[in-house]
């Protein structure tokens, strides 16, 4: 038995750094938008906004045919060939929802906007619970879908598991917690919010590790031939030192031990600001690492 | 013609490759590109270190250690992820039990590629369409009653190209006669794309 063909995913369907970035902008603007259901501050809501553009530009930027993008819709819409089974399909109706109820949240917390009589309305929904509940449930599917639009590229086999939704989940609610602790650094927030303490930070940090090691340890393990070299390239291949240095090193660990100095030492806001911009880079580069390790199934001869 | 949900396809089109028969010349490969895309010839896809084409040569050696070689196309599956993944319902079923796109509908995500089991999808440098069997002018062959390119081509009688349906055709009467298998049968996709693999 042979192994015939390695086709790295990345060199093929070119799903590497742009998406990477995409997902974390989506996952980002996703939990953030669930932090802001308790945290309701003018940077909070604009960093969700500017991060679900940028994520929306990248991966239009991505497309080999963004420019047939308006003609693709007309058809769809005219033909209703809408495919209800695809979760990209679903990934343009949840975050264009997303976007619309961002970009209400930005206006209202606008105060030059707020002059304005028919812009007031977005103050009005800015303070109602429900549609606070609707924008963190937008984000919060955001976040979910990025996850499932990948674990469903069957191509991949590193990719088909349901661990990805919810390690996306975990590790995006990390980079939210390591926003609100920039703010609290920068001063744009009093104190960080209780909700999202640093013992909850800790807690996501240990949560996230147990399920980076349980993705590539259930890869190599019980993985198919495909998703085991998937796995050996971020254990101990060519994307080791992302993995243990980046993802693991500077995304988890170095932000763990800043927070236990922290709870022994009390804060100290350069620190603060290391460990947030670490956890943040962690996150990014569990995306881009996951992505890039992706290969083909061999084709066995 | 599109089919919609549900619906059964009137004919069931599949490719045979008789590897036993092959002889590794490469011609089907070549009169694949020359025939559907002219101009990628010389040019190569990057991902896969080969001739952009819609067959995929696979080189390797066998547990003694000898040389062996498996051409790879789309399998043109009844249970195809390609289909499930397109967004806006580019890739679809036709009417001849082939997997087909509607350039109109897509928008070049490549999400079809990465969802592809078989890595049989490659990206057109030039107009950004994801492309694999059968190219536009297989279609028109087939169209015009004629094979397409790669059964036309090959001087060793490896290929064939018929209905599954019809128990005349070519392609049936050799999948009873001799011993075949399909890639990756546990992916559940129901490829169409048999390999036999005694020489007829
Ligand atoms: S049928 Fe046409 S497109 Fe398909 S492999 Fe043969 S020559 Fe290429
Ligand atoms: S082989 Fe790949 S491209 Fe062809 S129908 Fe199957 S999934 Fe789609
Ligand atoms: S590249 Fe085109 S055909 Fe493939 S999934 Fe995207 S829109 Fe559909």
């Amino acid at each position: 038995m042979n192994v015939a063909d390695l086709t790295l995913q990345a060199d093929v369907a070119h799903w590497s750094w742009t998406i990477a970035l995409f997902l974390w902008f989506v996952g980002i603007a996703g939990m953030g938008s669930v932090a802001y259901y308790f945290s309701r501050k003018a940077p909070l809501a604009i960093t969700i906004f500017a991060s679900l553009v940028i994520g929306l530009l990248l991966v239009v930027s991505h497309l080999t045919r963004w420019w047939n993008l308006p003609v693709t819709i007309f058809y769809a819409v005219l033909e209703l060939s809408f495919n209800f089974q695809s979760w990209m399909f679903w990934g343009f109706v949840i975050l264009s929802v997303h976007l619309v109820f961002s970009a209400v949240v930005v206006l209202a917390n606008i105060p030059y906007l707020q002059r304005f009589w028919f812009l007031r309305w977005g103050a009005v929904l800015n303070q109602s619970n429900l549609f606070l509940g609707g924008f963190a449930f937008a984000g919060f599917m955001a976040t979910v879908y990025s996850g499932f639009l990948i674990s469903t590229a069957a191509g991949v086999p590193l990719w088909n598991t349901a661990l990805i939704p919810v390690l996306w989940v975990i590790s995006a609610s990390v980079a939210t917690v390591a926003v609100l602790e920039l703010f609290y650094v920068f001063g744009w927030v009093e104190e960080r919010e209780a909700a999202f303490g640093l013992r909850i930070g800790m807690g996501l940090d240990v949560m996230k590790l147990l399920a980076v090691l349980a993705f590539i340890h259930i890869s190599l393990t019980v993985g198919t031939m495909g998703a085991q070299i998937g796995a050996e390239r971020m254990f101990s291949g060519d994307l080791a030192m992302l993995t243990w240095i980046g993802v693991i090193g500077i995304g988890i660990l170095l932000p763990l031990a800043i927070g236990a100095f922290t709870l022994l030492f009390g804060k100290k806001k350069p620190l603060l600001a290391v460990s947030a911009v670490a956890a943040l880079a962690g996150v990014l580069f569990l995306r881009a690492a996951v992505l890039l390790a992706g290969i083909w199934e061999p084709l066995v001869i | 013609m599109r089919l919609r949900r549900g619906q059964k396809p009137t004919r069931r089109l599949a490719h045979v490759w008789n590897e036993a028969n092959c002889t590794a010349c490469g011609a089907c490969i070549i009169a694949c590109t020359a025939t559907n895309a002219p101009e990628m010839m010389h040019r190569e896809e990057k991902g896969w270190n080969s001739l952009a084409s819609n067959i995929r040569r696979i080189e390797s050696a066998n547990a003694q250690g000898r040389p062996t070689m498996l051409l790879n196309q789309c399998q043109h599956c009844e249970d195809a992820p390609c289909v499930h993944t397109c967004p806006f319902g580019a890739v679809y079923y036709n009417d001849d039990g082939l997997v087909a796109i509607d350039e109109r509908l897509c928008i070049g995500c490549s999400y079809c590629v990465a969802a592809c089991p078989y890595n049989v999808r490659w990206m057109h440098p030039d107009n950004g369409l994801p492309k694999k069997c059968m190219g536009q002018a297989c279609l028109d062959l087939v169209a015009a009653n004629q094979q397409p390119a790669c059964v036309q081509a090959c001087p060793a009688n490896a290929r064939d190209f018929g209905d599954l349906n019809d128990p005349n055709s070519s392609v049936t009467q050799t999948l009873r006669r001799l011993p075949n298998r399909v890639l990756l049968e546990k992916a559940g996709t129901k490829p169409k794309y048999f390999i036999v693999e005694s020489a007829s």
